[in-house]
């Protein structure tokens, strides 16, 4: 026996548990608590808990069984339609990454041909070779057209995967 | 965020399901929620404080079992493991600090005896909840455990997932500071 404990701790806590304490169980186990500091201790603790439960049973309400099971069953269900459209989801994030992907792929290859055209367009304006204004307007229009175009292509490339993305994610 | 719903179909199919999914039929289940749904729900009402927790935990805590795939050698077993869950459900939700006041513990009495005893024992009952609020989670699962529900060391230690070497010095040391709060809250 440790410091801790009492032989006959679990007596009280039965007498208690039975309603017999102290009353209506053994005299010797009333007379041993009356000295036992552990088990007097436990009979104080397991009065004030019993007569707590024995209140709170009165007034608790529980749901039917079927009503858990039904709820738990319909979770269960919810919870496999959502793992089977789990790889829908990850398809949908390859797919974006993989725009993405093309679409920075484009730009690196696109990249190191800009400063010779931006060179060869400030010789042509250094040089006087500019054509006449109707044409320049007509391919500033153009160029503007096409740019117009671009970005939206690109929203559409990267934004409409990314929504996709968002909206078919599960958390 | 898109929500998934069930048609009524889906959900008729979802009995055949659970049969398949649950570790136990319907039958089994309902036998063993009538043995232990107000144990479990008084618990969770006295470890948590509140009454619509300790609702949504009831039905969280039994489909956590009933998704639970691990044979049981017997009752006991089961019950010990459905507590185990509502602890760990009751100490993933402790963030209340205080113990409401039970409604049933201030209700009308009769005559003016039946209303000074009710009243005692209201008060009691109110020491109690006070004290065992500053408790830790973990003392008051185990002292609720041992002097509530009348269980084993061994049958605590494995609900509240310690060992059961340790469990006797953590008992007696979580009855040592309840009993000395209740002192506490007595005198004041």
């Amino acid at each position: 026996m440790s410091a801790y404990d009492c032989p006959r701790e679990q007596d009280v806590v039965n007498a208690v548990l039975g309603g017999h304490w102290p009353d209506r169980c053994n005299e010797s186990l009333v007379a041993h608590a009356a000295h036992c500091v552990t088990c007097r201790e436990i009979a104080q603790v397991s009065v004030l808990l019993q007569e707590d439960v024995d209140h709170a049973r009165i007034d608790v309400i529980v749901p039917a069984a079927g009503q858990i099971w039904w709820r738990a069953a319909v979770r269960a269900r919810l919870e496999s339609t959502q793992a089977a459209a789990r790889p829908m989801t990850w398809m949908h994030a390859i797919t974006g990454a993989i725009v993405v992907g093309v679409f920075l792929a484009g730009l690196t290859a696109v990249w190191p041909m800009l400063p010779s055209v931006l060179n060869m367009i400030t010789r042509a304006v250094n040089l006087d070779m500019l054509p006449s204004p109707e044409v320049t307007n007509a391919l500033a229009g153009g160029l503007a057209m096409a740019a117009g175009v671009g970005v939206v292509a690109a929203a559409i490339l990267i934004i409409a995967p990314l929504a996709l993305y968002f909206a078919f994610s599960d958390d | 965020m898109r929500e998934i719903t069930l048609t009524d179909m889906e959900r008729l199919g979802a009995f055949d399901e659970a049969e398949r999914t649950f570790q136990m039929t319907e039958e089994a289940f309902r036998t063993f929620y009538e043995l232990t749904a107000r144990p479990v729900r008084v618990y969770l009402a006295r470890m948590t404080g509140d009454d619509r927790l300790a609702d949504d935990l009831l039905q969280e805590t039994y489909y956590r079992f009933l998704r639970a795939n691990r044979a049981f050698d017997n009752d006991d077993h089961r019950r010990n493991y459905l507590f185990r869950i509502a602890t760990n459900l009751v100490h993933d939700h402790r963030r209340k600090p205080f113990m409401e006041v039970p409604a049933a513990a201030i209700a009308e009495v009769p005559d003016a005896a039946a209303a000074a005893q009710a009243a005692e024992r209201a008060a009691r009952r109110l020491d109690l909840h006070r004290a065992m609020q500053r408790l830790k989670p973990r003392e008051r699962s185990m002292l609720w455990l041992a002097y509530a529900q009348g269980w084993s060391h061994e049958e605590i230690a494995s609900a509240i997932g310690v060992k059961t070497a340790s469990m006797k010095a953590m008992l007696h040391r979580a009855r040592q500071r309840l009993v000395a709060l209740l002192k506490t809250g007595a005198q004041s």
